[in-house]
């Protein structure tokens, strides 16, 4: 190889660069392939959110099941327009952004002043707390939901199913064990010298973890911020189990999240048509591609920390 | 409920109070490690809202779902809860569905089949894709796109999608309902792994593959004597966590089909017995057996993962 190399470099060259550009050709042609094998189900979903009922029926298995009908036959405003007109999804949407923002809010608070304790406080029974936080990582929770349910049922005493229910879907949200692990790992980096400056400056604690712990975490608080936003957007069985189906021709303002009107508006029966269906779940998915594609940098590094971590 | 709580709460104070104790006689003993009085109480103070949460919406759950499964617990009726029988009512039922090929087998072996099927097959197409993206080819995020782009999807979507794509008989069909559950999980949760790999495959020094390359070393050699060796924490990692959110399977079922012996999952059994036929006190006896066994599972990790940082 090298001799031939030293002979005739051109030739070589040209033969190499020949076989790349044809491994290149079959890469990128295995690549489109999966890439459009993985989003076909999404192209799916579009597209049949323009079409009526015999649309649909009539583009099932073959290639116009993926391709979007713009024509003059298109219900594209229809069905969007039944979506947020009649069904008010938008209501629901509102609602799930405001559950996760108040969730992130006490989510942070209450176990970042957690984190900040473990981190930085010497006090006796530290290695209690450390204890627990460990021991609670490893003990899957998600088998408990029921006593959970009835947990809160009896907290908020509405047994009798009043207004209440809201406040339940996000109490549970707001402490994260792993997010205080998380927190901890992370305060514990900063270094000592800048709060013994504040505290010759007289600050008190608290005023340490608002304008000095939290400033200088952002990365992390960003990080669990977009899980958690993530979580409640997707969580699906935790609001159906607080908030049961509002009764028909009810106009209040609906409380229940996103996912969980999903299932309101699917057994909406016979009236609703399968292209109305996809609209609403195109509108489900939407905000969340969004919340990807901006926080992108956050969640790779949040893919990071815990994967490494845990 | 009450009585519960205040045992719960006895039993976490007690081994609270023990360690505080030996911490407060530790530093009596030792002059240099003193605790300031304000600090310890600044710290309880900051701990306090995290620990409260953590008591009422993590530890009580666990705790409430061991007791309940000796009682006959009834959401409706909550204040009619008493020891089921002897105490062992549940246990005896849970064998005797077991024995007679009750729901609970079905579910028992629609699990078992999922998680054989998932988890090789949804870490394999990970791993893959991964390997296939992991260049500076122009392009790539693209594909990277693609492939993550079901991950943004919620459960419920999903399900809601594929329902509509899936021939209906499919989904009545024993074996072949699964596999479809198997498929369309492992296309919607594979990407997040994909991109766990990536950044665990940019750690791998890359002076190694040039040194084996010298040596001669073919592209399967390399890859068995360098990228697997590399991979090997993260696979663990990845393993278990594919693992055990595999076995707790229950949102693609419940909207797919309906509560019904072919598709039916532990998780799906445990929610409809608690939450639709009222039998709290007999779901939490399966979550207990559910409990014990991903919790050795992941404490198994734990060891695993811990031995490998020494």
């Amino acid at each position: 190889m090298r001799n031939r190399y030293a002979l005739d470099p051109n030739f070589v060259r040209a033969k190499r660069s020949k076989k790349k550009i044809a491994w290149s050709i079959v890469y990128y042609l295995v690549g489109a392939t999966l890439s459009l094998a993985f989003i076909l189900p999404l192209l799916y979903m579009f597209a049949a959110s323009t079409k009526d009922r015999d649309g649909i029926a009539q583009s099932y298995g073959t290639i116009m099941m993926f391709i979007p009908n713009f024509g003059s036959s298109s219900v594209f405003g229809q069905n969007y327009g039944f979506i947020f007109a009649e069904k008010e999804i938008w209501k629901y949407a509102l609602n799930t952004i405001i559950y996760a923002a108040v969730i992130i809010v006490f989510n942070v608070i209450i176990n970042g002043l957690a984190g900040y304790v473990l981190a930085k406080f010497k006090f006796p029974g530290k290695g209690f707390f450390n204890f627990i936080i460990l021991f609670l990582i490893v003990v899957p929770v998600e088998t408990s939901i029921l006593p959970l349910y009835s947990v809160v049922n009896d907290l908020l005493g509405f047994n009798a199913r009043n207004n209440l229910n809201f406040i339940g879907v996000m109490l549970p949200s707001m402490i994260s064990v792993f997010n205080i692990f998380l927190y901890t790992q992370f305060f514990s980096s900063i270094p000592k010298e800048y709060e013994e400056a504040m505290h010759i400056d007289g600050a008190s604690r608290f005023r340490m973890f608002f304008d000095l712990i939290l400033p200088t975490s952002k990365p992390i608080i960003a990080t669990t911020a977009v899980f958690s936003f993530i979580g409640v957007w997707n969580d699906y069985v935790w609001p159906r189990m607080m908030l049961p189906a509002r009764a028909m021709g009810d106009t209040s303002w609906p409380l229940e999240t996103i996912q969980a009107a999903l299932t309101s508006i699917q057994e909406g029966g016979s009236s609703i048509s399968p292209g109305q269906i996809m609209a609403a779940l195109v509108v489900t998915t939407v905000p969340i591609f969004i919340v990807y594609t901006i926080a992108q940098k956050y969640i790779v590094k949040g893919f990071g920390t815990a994967g490494l971590k845990m | 409920m009450l009585l519960i709580t205040l045992i719960v709460l006895g039993i976490v104070m007690t081994f609270f109070l023990v360690v505080f104790v030996t911490d407060m006689i530790k530093s009596h003993k030792s002059k240099n490690q003193k605790y300031h009085k304000s600090e310890v109480i600044m710290a309880f103070v900051f701990l306090a809202p995290a620990v409260v949460m953590m008591f009422f919406f993590v530890i009580l759950p666990i705790f409430m779902s061991l007791g309940y499964s000796f009682t006959d617990y009834d959401l409706m009726r909550p204040s009619d809860i008493g020891i089921a029988g002897d105490g062992f009512d549940n246990f005896r039922q849970l064998w005797k569905e077991l024995s007679e090929h009750g729901l609970i087998l079905d579910a028992l072996i629609n699990t078992a089949l999922f998680v054989a099927l998932v988890v090789p097959i949804q870490i394999g197409m990970a791993l893959l894709l991964a390997l296939f993206v992991n260049n500076k080819k122009r392009g790539t995020t693209i594909f990277k796109v693609c492939f993550f782009a079901p991950v943004a999807i919620s459960l419920s979507v999903t399900a809601y999608i594929w329902k509509e794509i899936i021939p209906v008989d499919d989904l009545n069909t024993r074996y072949i309902a699964i596999i479809w559950i198997v498929f369309l999980s492992a296309w919607q949760g594979c990407g997040f792994q994909m991109l766990i790999f990536l950044s665990a495959l940019g750690n791998i020094r890359k002076d190694l593959y040039e040194a084996a390359k010298v040596d001669g070393a073919n592209v399967f050699q390399r890859f068995k004597t360098i990228t697997l060796p590399g991979l090997r924490p993260t696979m663990l990692y990845i393993l278990i966590t594919v693992f055990i959110g595999a076995c707790r399977v229950m949102v693609q079922p419940m909207l797919l089909t309906t509560y019904q012996s072919q598709t039916v999952t532990i998780s799906l059994f445990m929610y409809k017995q608690g939450m639709e036929y009222n039998h709290v006190g007999y779901s939490c006896t399966v979550a207990l057996f559910m409990t014990i066994f991903m919790g050795s599972i992941t404490f198994l990790q734990r060891k695993l993962l811990g031995e490998k940082k020494k």
